[in-house]
């Protein structure tokens, strides 16, 4: 599909201006010590572990989708097909994380994690959904940006599950 | 190898794993693992663990 250049500048600004609120919202955070993303060292040692099965992750996926564009010819947008290989990287390193007790900072609360997760999740997938049921996730047989929001809560609401479980099974060890 | 050692001597105070771990700064499941012998601290939490229970490194730390 194409698009004029007005179009495409257009696109470009609103993502630039969305990438500088998200920034500047975070940096608020930060400075406000509302988010505190402070990690012991075992947590540090953990994370630096589940990056590592991250990056993997991510190079094989990559490697994949390149492949199977190659074979099957195109099948989704690049850019969904580059955000469904950081969705499968994600997954990885959040899991591996909660697995080994180092998704959360010393500051952050079980409860608003899982809060945020939820709203997130839910958020996303009813966005996909809708953007589903009005038929813009597929388009010619090509998969499109608009399924990027489906695939967000999709890994949101797999780290959720992840955690969930994790904390049920941290739960029942420690009544053992 | 677990340390029976520290958790003897945390429960001597009777300090929980919380407790301890907000002492010396990190979270209850790395003060749990340490007790575990699931993971070997560096020597700068072994010095702040100790400093918090009155003891020595020998006492918390060295293996015969």
């Amino acid at each position: 599909m194409n698009h004029s250049l007005g179009y495409n500048l257009g696109m470009l600004a609103g993502v630039l201006v969305g990438v500088l609120v998200g920034v500047g919202i975070i940096a608020l955070l930060f400075k406000l010590k509302v988010m505190d993303l402070t990690f012991d060292e075992r947590q540090e040692r953990a994370r630096g572990q589940a990056y590592k099965y991250g990056f993997w992750t991510l190079v094989a996926c990559l490697l994949l989708y390149g492949f199977s564009d190659m074979v099957l010819g195109r099948w989704c947008d690049v850019i969904t097909g580059a955000m469904l290989c950081i969705a499968a990287a994600l997954m990885v390193f959040a899991s591996v994380c909660i697995v080994k007790d180092a998704y959360l900072s010393l500051k952050e609360k079980p409860r608003a994690i899982m809060t945020l997760l939820t709203v997130v999740s839910a958020l996303n997938l009813g966005i996909g959904f809708m953007n589903w049921k009005h038929g813009r996730v597929v388009e010619d047989g090509i998969l499109t940006f608009s399924a990027v929001n489906g695939i967000c809560g999709l890994v949101t609401l797999v780290i959720l599950v992840v955690y969930v479980v994790n904390c049920l099974l941290a739960k029942q060890e420690a009544g053992e | 190898m677990k340390n029976l050692r520290l958790k003897s001597a945390r429960a001597a105070l009777d300090m929980s794993q919380q407790q301890l771990a907000d002492a010396v700064g990190v979270s209850r499941q790395t003060i749990n693992a340490i007790e575990k012998g699931d993971y070997n601290p560096t020597i700068k939490l072994c010095l702040a663990i100790c400093k918090t229970l009155h003891r020595t490194l020998d006492e918390l730390f060295w293996e015969e």
